[in-house]
């Protein structure tokens, strides 16, 4: 488990919508280990520089593992990261004589001896930029995968001053929120505005649910409805502490005012941050919010209904997954198990187009209670393995908007020489009709877009339209 | 006994969306044969010890865990000096908390009842001896019964403390009540929730401050305590729950943490009373936790930072004295387990003395030949 918690110490990762599955059993996982990288056993030490022999072994560690790493043509992922290195040498006001690419053959083994070469050559001209040069360069390689759960885990740093539960940043969110910006901003509508104040420099400057937010530092959020990258700055990470200065616009008032709000860490209500909360609401429905898959996740929810059902009769179930960004995909089909039995829940599928269902528990007990889910932009990965079974599988009906449509496969962590994670997928998903649901999310049975005017007046109209349906 | 007791170690609990990979299967532990039941090793202070347990209802609050519970229940197990050379050994624990802690952390190849065959010194419910002694609360780690502080609780008896240690209701594998209850962790079930470990220590506080009330409240005082000098240790949970404790009630004078990441927040303004931090090298200064760091610049009183070399997470409890009977081969490197238990019984005995009993200890003022595994941080120890 300390693996990953402590890849997640960056509070960036509560947002994590790549997930990793299980590791293997050990004669899986060192088949794996027979080229050039292992999964990671226990919390790993402390990191050091990536050089080029630690992108050589995630390199090799890629094609040996990754999904269609046996297939794809190698030359693409060189090739961006040299795009990557150039780049950064003109970015710092230089250039170096020698850095071209190489010719390359397609013979893996040779091409990067020849990368290599031409990466020296040009690094040893800009000794002083030699770390950052390594990093961009396996940024961009990681990054030419072109897969929402690949990832390269490095430069993790907390502040020091961090206390369990805190946050980091301006103390909000919006209803384009930080995963969404990273996974798929082309899913993000205007208007941008806030959805929850946290704490922090937001709460202090009076930010409110459904303030619009109508520029960051000057820049529109959207142009043509389109997002732009200034949405990024409402989501600094730590060591980023630059202020951000928002125009805002208040609807119910009109009045239109500008804050600078400072990043920093913020005391979080620890409430608020369970992953699994539930309470009874009127007429026998059970409402529990699931934050992600953690450990454990399906069975809280369970015993969270088990436990609102003692005394008196359910009639339905809102499960609430707007936000979850995801977790294990075992704690999704479990969950699912109180619902339905004897179907597969999903694919995970080999490049060469086998695959492995993804079976329900049918030790887990019926509920035999109706069930409505909420979702919205933000229910990525194993969110969208749950939700797209809802929906196939007729076990109960999806309110609000669309799933963050994150979720090319399961991510496995493998260990890099410099003690920086590598993540990504060995298998791709589909649902459980073998639909493919990355990049393209689950569609809600009942479209329910939130609006600036229900954050500030509180009002949750898909949770109306959930409760209208359960008690039809 | 690293992997098999490193559960606990990974409490940090730091992510919401937990997208985490599960601890290795057990089976990978290396293994040895068991050599039989532990025998904990004397104690060597002048007194015999005895023990007892006590059960203890706090009616002001509904339970933190179990949402069906409108009452806190705890039970506390005092050891404390007695005259009683002969009589009953208490048993370490129940064959059914044994076997509900060997599932817990995954062991297997043993009979579940072996922890419960775990030889102690404490003669069962002997009539406690000596008057206004100083009193000193221990606290275990997360999902660890309070018996895995045994060997230290013993040894601060037999030196003339009374010592409380609190088994915190459904946040360890298995508590037993009178009535034959057994509660297992219900916490177990939210600890990667983000900010657990913050919620956690505020329960334990508030559960050692209820215990300080009803074992120093005038109906209860048969004189054997000094209110006036209470102190409290605990490991890894239990150590940051030592902080949290010492935050929100004054009576408990000075507090030591023994490997935990912690919690609490240490007002800006500091805090004066003693205090010792106490850990494996994972707790240098410049380490992936950076709670110790964080915490040190904000005590203003004496204080100290001790790392011992050869320590793991464990090595301040009885894990490394049972390890043999669980067929448990000890990680290359680590501390023997005598020799954990002899250093982390010095060291927390003459912080106590230090400060409870005024006596100088000029061990906790610089390193020592006889110790050579205790380094003095963050002065002279650098990152390993």
């Amino acid at each position: 488990m300390t693996t990953v918690r402590t890849a997640a110490a960056g509070l960036a990762l509560l947002l994590a919508a790549a997930c990793t599955v299980p590791t293997p059993p050990r004669s899986r996982a060192s088949t794996a280990a027979g080229t050039a990288c292992t999964q990671p056993q226990g919390a790993p030490g402390a990191e050091t520089a990536t050089t080029i022999d630690v992108i050589e072994q995630a390199y090799f560690c890629i094609l040996g593992n990754y999904y269609s790493g046996a297939t794809l043509d190698a030359r693409s992922l060189l090739t961006a990261g040299f795009v990557a290195l150039t780049q950064e040498i003109n970015r710092n006001g230089r250039d170096v004589p020698e850095a071209t690419m190489p010719a390359l053959t397609g013979d893996r083994k040779a091409d990067w001896t020849a990368f290599e070469a031409a990466y020296r050559k040009t690094t040893d001209q800009v000794p002083d930029l030699r770390d950052k040069l390594a990093i961009v360069t396996l940024e961009a390689i990681v990054a030419a995968l072109g897969d929402n759960h690949a990832t390269w885990t490095h430069d993790v740093e907390r502040p020091p001053d961090y206390y369990d539960g805190d946050g980091y940043g301006l103390g909000s969110q919006a209803n384009v929120n930080a995963p969404q910006m990273n996974g798929n901003p082309g899913a993000a509508l205007p208007p941008l505005f806030v959805t929850t104040v946290q704490g922090g420099a937001a709460q202090a400057a009076g930010l409110r649910p459904g303030d619009i937010i109508e520029s960051i530092d000057a820049s529109a959020p959207f142009i043509d409805g389109k997002a732009t990258p200034a949405i990024t700055a409402l989501y600094p990470q730590y060591p980023e502490a630059r202020p951000v200065r928002l125009r805002l616009l208040r609807q119910t008032t009109g009045r239109r005012w500008s804050v600078t709000l400072k990043p920093g860490l913020y005391q979080r209500d620890l409430a608020a941050l369970q992953v699994v909360q539930s309470k009874l609401l009127d007429d026998g429905i059970a409402y529990v919010r699931l934050a992600g898959f953690a450990p454990d996740s399906a069975d809280r929810v369970l015993k969270a209904i088990t436990r609102l059902r003692t005394g008196q009769p359910l009639t339905g179930v809102v499960l609430d997954l707007r936000g979850n960004g995801g977790g294990r995909p075992a704690e999704a089909t479990r969950l699912l198990s109180a619902f339905t039995h004897g179907k597969v829940t999903a694919y995970q599928c080999a490049v060469d187009g086998t695959c492995e269902p993804m079976r329900t528990d049918d030790t887990v007990k019926l509920l035999d209670l109706p069930l409505a889910v909420l979702t919205d932009r933000s229910c990525a990965s194993a969110c969208e393995h749950f939700s797209a079974a809802v929906k196939d599988l007729r076990i109960g009906q999806l309110v609000g908007t669309r799933t963050a449509g994150v979720i090319s496969g399961p991510a496995r962590s493998y260990l890099l020489a410099n003690n920086t994670l590598l993540a990504f997928p060995d298998r791709h998903h589909l649902g459980p009709d073998r639909e493919v649901i990355d990049r393209i999310g689950v569609p809600p049975d009942h479209h329910v877009p939130l609006t600036p005017k229900d954050a500030a007046t509180g009002r949750d109209p898909a949770l109306a339209k959930a409760l209208t349906l359960l008690h039809k | 006994m690293r992997q098999i007791l490193a559960v606990t170690a990974g409490l940090a609990v730091l992510a919401a969306s937990a997208c985490s990979a599960p601890t290795p299967p057990r089976s990978d532990a290396p293994s040895a044969t068991p050599t039989g039941p532990a025998t904990l090793p004397a104690p060597t202070g002048p007194h015999p010890v005895g023990t007892t347990a006590r059960y203890l209802k706090d009616t002001s609050r509904p339970d933190p865990w179990n949402l069906d519970a409108d009452a806190r229940e705890l039970k506390v197990t005092l050891w404390y000096p007695t005259e009683h050379r002969d009589g009953q050994r208490a048993p370490y624990m129940t064959p059914k908390e044994s076997e509900l802690t060997l599932k817990g952390l995954g062991v297997a190849g043993v009979p579940y009842d072996t922890l419960s065959k775990t030889r102690t010194n404490a003669i069962h419910n002997a009539e406690p001896a000596g008057k206004k002694l100083p009193l000193v609360v221990l606290s275990p780690g997360f999902t660890k019964p309070m018996s895995t502080l045994t060997s230290l609780a013993e040894d601060l008896a037999s030196r003339g403390y009374v010592v409380a240690g609190i088994d915190h209701t459904y946040e360890s594998y298995a508590t037993t009540f009178p009535d034959g209850r057994v509660t297992e962790c219900l916490a177990c079930d939210s600890d990667t929730d983000p900010g657990f470990g913050t919620g956690a220590v505020q329960g334990r506080a508030a559960d050692v401050s209820f215990v300080l009330d009803q074992l120093t409240s005038k109906r209860n005082d048969s004189g054997l305590i000094d209110r006036s000098r209470i102190a409290m240790a605990g490991q890894s949970l239990g150590g940051a729950a030592a902080v949290a404790a010492m935050l929100k009630d004054s009576r408990i004078r000075a507090g030591i943490d023994m490997d935990g990441t912690t919690y609490a927040r240490i007002p800006k303004s500091g805090f004066s009373r003693p205090f010792m931090f106490m850990g494996s090298p994972r707790h240098v200064p410049g380490g992936r936790d950076n709670s110790w760091s964080r915490d040190w610049k904000l005590l203003t009183g004496w204080k100290r930072w001790l790392v011992l070399s050869g320590a793991d997470h464990q090595s301040f409890t009885d894990g490394p004295l049972l390890a043999g009977a669980l067929g448990i081969k000890p990680a290359y490197g680590l501390l023997p387990a005598a020799r954990s238990a002899e250093l982390t019984r010095t060291y927390v005995t003459a912080f106590l003395d230090q400060h409870l009993k005024s006596q100088r200890q000029p061990l906790l003022n610089e390193p020592s030949s006889r110790y050579p595994e205790v380094t003095f941080c963050p002065a002279t120890c650098g990152q390993s």
